[in-house]
């Protein structure tokens, strides 16, 4: 971890989610106007010095709203990646351990849900369950379990054949304490990246269903949702989409960059050089 | 020999100039901790039609000597100055891309792993017809026809099947021998040879030696041999030069250097290389009393399903492949047990059914007791019957300590009483001739003997009876392995515990076992006294491997350390 600055990858990916997490929890309160209050007389305006970023159809100030909404959308998109990454290694661990049939039955019935596109299935749950943030949430993380399912399968397959977990089985020792002492620890380091690059992917995906009306609803300052609404108005005043757009981007974009740096930070080949 | 007396018919105006020349090189590394010199003031001439050794251990340097001489270095080496000449011409000066055309044509490299170094799509003739398109500017159909001969002088029986065979349908040994038909394909005036044995089997390998010396003396080529093995140098080489640290500590003719070595590192190199007429084992048990007994113990790997055996009970036998079959023999109490065998011979299979790590057919009875199968072995069992892996790297856990490693086996079967369990650490460390501090260390921050040590520290800490040894000195250097086998011996000593010492190396265990058993293609070909070993009775195949490994007399300054 000495060297994780080393690369810019590193540096830019940590800037960008230091301001995105700065306006996660601390967005609300520095906000300059109530998101939700109407301006009838600023519409669509583009920045100025009384609104920083301008201001949406109803003249409601764009930084206010984008500040309110950060919490939201970085909690949607953390919240679903835990939950999937949660359910998917459990569901990979079983499997790379118990091996045989177990596992042969739980990748098959994975392989066929990863063959549904992510949001297609997101899509397709949201439409069972019904709209809603919750509902939302629910959906992305179940459509990544499979994914992460099958990586954190991966990494513990690789480690079990590795001697010091033959020596610990030759030496009589419980099934748990072989995963929870020799394996896990040594297969944690790609979940963890993995997971931190997906909740970029994460955020995407509430956006993109904020944007169709099947996440949150209005007048929720989600941040797919705001570009969804200022959709019509895009060619009066390009801000009220770009704003919220390029936010979605910056977060999107500091999660995948944190998490490449920390995949090679934690490379064991390049961190005990 | 034969190649002096070929040498003698060359021209002698050829042998004047000298293929390769380096001169006072030096290089370095750069890496987060500054810059770590790799090579220091490197002198070396090699002259036409000669071969020179370079012998080190791992870290010497004589891996990067080679890739400075082949132009192909990584990113983030420092050359601090020197020349390296190549027929008189200063390879620094050529740009990457004059490189190219030089690289295969007039220098060519083999290198250790034939099965890495080959391109595991294509097929072996036109990895060999490739050469010799791009650097002789033939056409195919003469490419084929030119690598088919080449393949012939390299002793392949059917060099044209050879060539339509893809290298996982060849052998190691078949297709080191494809790598050294090419590397010789293009007539080059320099080969390097970096280890091109050490992957292959002793039989092999000699054999590979041998082809070396026929094709050196029908080419006439210059050759760097690159080796960490002195014995194995002493057969191919004219000169020899030790590399320790990147400084070239002796050069000569190999019987000087052998004969009177006048470095130390190169005096204790030597008196590492294992000799079979020095004995260092323990005594052997006075009583002999069997402690595990095997009889008729076969493993299967990808044996039938339930459902084949059902439907095709005949083919049972031929589906998948047996590790080992009916192999029969007992280990006793106290003893040093030596298994022999080449790579897939089946010995670690065993290692693994002893260890309780593979399912097995037949009976395994220990301490009189029968285990019926593997599901059926207990933490007693387990307790008194421990194992040693090959690599260090591998066996130890790199997110726990090394006190934490060794504790485990403390607590898991009650050795120590809990608040003890310090002090014992400790003890174990020093058995093994570690420092106490060493617990509080990570496996990353210990060299691979010192690893291995505690590898052996956490086995003899559940005070087993038996401990088997699989390739435990395999991995290290030289000078580390004759350590790490003496302090195994120490300690069986020491316990009273029995072993079974698994390796690929003749010399070494007929230093240290009182019984030796051979294994051939996973069959148990021959069990004997150590006493024994030259006996006419022996079978032809042990015959064979004793006669395949270089055994040589240590110099008289060495033969007391």
């Amino acid at each position: 971890m000495r060297n994780f600055f080393s690369t810019p990858t590193a540096i830019v990916g940590t800037a960008l989610l230091s301001i995105v997490c700065f306006a996660a929890i601390f967005g609300p309160f520095i906000a300059p106007y109530d998101p939700q209050a109407f301006d009838a007389l600023n519409r669509l305006q583009g920045p100025s010095m009384a609104h920083w970023l301008g201001t949406d159809q109803f003249g409601r100030d764009l930084l206010s709203r984008i500040l309110t909404g950060a919490p939201s959308t970085v909690a949607f998109g953390v919240g679903a990646t835990v939950v999937g990454v949660g359910i998917g290694s459990i569901i990979g661990v079983v499997a790379g351990v118990s091996g045989g049939w177990v596992d042969s039955t739980i990748m098959r019935i994975l392989d066929g849900l990863l063959a549904v596109p992510d949001l297609l299935f997101t899509l397709l749950i949201v439409t069972i369950l019904g709209g809603g943030m919750e509902h939302a949430m629910l959906a992305v993380s179940i459509a990544f379990a499979p994914g992460m399912a099958r990586i954190s399968r991966s990494a513990v397959l690789s480690v079990r054949t590795r001697d010091y977990v033959r020596a610990a089985v030759a030496r009589g020792e419980s099934g748990f304490y072989i995963v929870r002492a020799e394996v896990l620890p040594n297969a944690l380091s790609p979940i963890v990246v993995e997971a931190t690059i997906r909740v970029s992917f994460a955020i995407m995906i509430g956006a993109t269903l904020g944007f169709l009306g099947l996440g949150a609803q209005p007048p929720s300052t989600e941040w797919g949702l705001m570009v969804a609404e200022a959709r019509q108005f895009m060619f009066r005043n390009p801000w009220c989409v770009a704003v919220p757009g390029l936010s979605i981007a910056i977060a999107a974009l500091g999660f995948n960059l944190f998490g490449d740096a920390l995949r090679d930070s934690l490379d064991p080949k390049r961190s005990h050089g | 020999m034969t190649a002096q007396t070929l040498m003698k018919d060359a021209p002698i105006a050829a042998t004047e100039k000298s293929a390769l020349s380096i001169i006072d090189y030096s290089l370095s590394y750069k890496t987060a901790n500054g810059l770590i010199p790799a090579l220091q003031n490197i002198d070396l001439t090699i002259p036409k039609g000669k071969t020179v050794g370079l012998v080190g251990e791992s870290g010497s340097g004589k891996s990067s000597m080679a890739w400075s001489i082949m132009r192909y270095l990584p990113s983030n080496a420092v050359e601090t100055g020197g020349a390296i000449r190549l027929a008189g011409e200063e390879l620094l000066d050529y740009t990457p891309f004059q490189m190219m055309d030089i690289r295969g044509r007039r220098m060519s490299m083999v290198f250790q792993d034939p099965s890495t170094s080959l391109n595991p799509t294509i097929r072996l003739g036109e990895q060999i017809a490739e050469v010799l398109m791009r650097h002789r500017g033939l056409t195919k159909v003469q490419a084929f026809a030119e690598a088919e001969a080449a393949l012939a002088r390299t002793g392949i029986t059917r060099p044209k099947e050879m060539l339509q065979r893809f290298p996982h349908e060849a052998s190691g040994g078949e297709k080191q021998r494809v790598v050294i038909a090419t590397a010789f394909a293009c007539e080059p005036e320099l080969i390097i040879f970096d280890e091109p044995t050490t992957a292959l089997d002793i039989l092999t390998a000699r054999q590979i030696l041998d082809l070396f010396n026929q094709l050196r003396d029908e080419t006439n080529v210059s050759a760097l041999y690159i080796s960490h093995d002195l014995g194995l140098v002493s057969r191919v080489v004219d000169e020899v030069n030790v590399l320790h640290k990147g400084v070239i500590v002796e050069r000569g003719a190999v019987d000087e250097v052998f004969r009177k070595p006048s470095a130390p590192y190169t005096r204790q190199l030597i008196g590492a290389v294992p000799n079979p007429d020095r004995w260092i084992g323990a005594d052997a048990p006075a009583e002999p009393q069997t402690l595990v007994k095997l009889d008729k113990i076969g493993v299967h790997y990808g044996a039938p399903s339930r459902i084949q055996k059902m439907f095709w009970p005949e083919d049972a036998d031929n589906v998948g492949f047996w590790g080992a079959k009916d192999v029969a023999f007992e280990v006793r109490r106290g003893e040093l047990l030596g298994v022999v065998g080449e790579s897939g011979s089946g010995k670690s299979t065993i290692a693994k059914v002893l260890a309780g790590l593979q399912d097995f057919e037949g009976r395994l009875e220990f301490d009189g007791k029968n285990v019926a199968s593997r599901k059926a072995i207990d933490r007693a069992y387990r307790r008194r019957v421990q194992i040693v892996f090959q690599h260090p790297d591998a066996s130890l856990n790199p997110r726990q300590k090394i006190g934490k490693i060794l504790s485990r086996p403390l607590k898991l079967y009650g050795i120590v009483p809990r608040d003890q369990i310090k002090a014992r650490i400790a003890e174990l460390l020093e058995m093994v001739r570690l420092p106490a501090e060493f617990a509080d260390r990570y496996p990353h921050e210990l060299s691979g003997g010192q690893k291995q040590r505690v590898a052996i520290a956490r086995a003899f800490a559940a005070e087993p009876e038996l401990v088997i040894c699989d390739e435990v000195t395999a991995a290290l250097d030289v000078s580390v392995q004759a350590a790490v086998a003496e302090l195994l011996v120490k300690l069986q000593k020491d316990t009273g515990a029995a072993c079974v010492f698994i390796t690929h190396d003749l010399n070494l265990i007929r230093q240290l076992a009182h019984r030796i058993a051979v294994m051939h293609h996973g069959k148990l070909v021959d069990f004997f006294d150590r006493a024994d070993a030259r006996s006419d009775d022996r079978d032809a195949y042990t015959k064979a491997l004793l006669d395949a490994v270089p055994v040589h007399a240590a110099p008289q300054e060495t033969a007391s350390a």
